[in-house]
């Protein structure tokens, strides 16, 4: 198996990130400026984020964009 | 002109009901003999077909906007559409919606484009005039006209062609088929948006 056929899986540990802070999906949703479904949506993992709301995810709890997200490989 | 071009189609959108209201009028003024009409029903009268030629070129100059204009465009249809792009999420499944849409909207076209090719009919001819002792016939045919064909001479009448079923092209006006065509991209939009956003 090449590299090339391997996926990646993004996984975001943001729904911890966010206990751990006290806050709503929807106050988090408010703060950084999109509905509180795209937030529903990147915890359930349906959604990966842009690189420009990660770092605003990032930049929002004062964090590394590495310790919300990080990249499993996946075979086929 | 962009302060005008709202201004206009508000007055579009709030003169539909008036429009609605005067062609009702008008259809009932023309049921009535002039004569018997007073004067002040006539005044109306004119002042419906007017306001009803305003219209219509207001309707002309704003499919000629919406055509040419993609801020007025884009301001107009995305409320018609119930287009929502809140964030980049939503701006993703738009991209996503608006593709089904114009693929199946396509799919449709193609099919519609085919049925429009089509005749078939199916008749039967005299006796003294069978074909291998046969008289009943089912014809095929292709055809790809690009302009609207007035009625030509009915030919069946001459060689005395007695039809039992006939289709000829799609049995429903242009008008119809635009009109289905518009409503079908709202509805295929909206029901791609919501099937994405689950």
């Amino acid at each position: 198996m090449t590299k090339s056929t391997m996926q990646l899986k993004i996984i975001n540990r943001l729904h911890v990130i966010r206990a751990e802070h006290r806050i709503t999906q929807d106050q988090l949703a408010k703060a950084i400026g999109v509905t509180r479904a795209t937030i529903v949506a990147i915890e359930g993992g349906g959604y990966n984020p842009s690189l420009e709301l990660a770092f605003r995810l990032a930049r929002y709890f004062k964090t590394d964009i590495n310790a919300i997200f990080s990249v499993e490989e996946e075979n086929e | 002109m962009k302060r005008f071009d709202s201004v206009l189609l508000r007055i579009f959108l709030y003169g539909l009901p008036l429009i609605f209201l005067l062609a009702i009028f008008s259809y009932s003024y023309d049921s009535v003999p002039p004569a018997s009409a007073s004067n002040y029903i006539k005044l109306l009268d004119n002042f419906s077909g007017l306001m009803f030629m305003s219209w219509m070129l207001l309707s002309i100059y704003l499919g000629i906007r919406l055509m040419f204009s993609g801020i007025f465009r884009e301001k107009v249809l995305t409320k018609l559409t119930f287009i929502k792009e809140r964030d980049e999420r939503e701006v993703m499944l738009t991209g996503k919606a608006a593709k089904a849409t114009m693929l199946t909207t396509l799919a449709i076209l193609i099919f519609l484009f085919v049925l429009s090719c089509f005749q078939i009919s199916v008749y039967s001819i005299p006796s003294e005039k069978a074909i291998d002792g046969k008289t009943n016939i089912i014809s095929l045919d292709v055809k790809l006209e690009l302009l609207e064909n007035l009625p030509k001479d009915d030919v069946r009448e001459a060689t005395q062609k007695q039809t039992i079923f006939a289709y000829t092209g799609l049995p429903i006006s242009s008008s119809a088929v635009i009109l289905g065509l518009i409503v079908w991209q709202v509805v295929a939009y909206n029901d791609s948006m919501r099937r994405f956003m689950k």
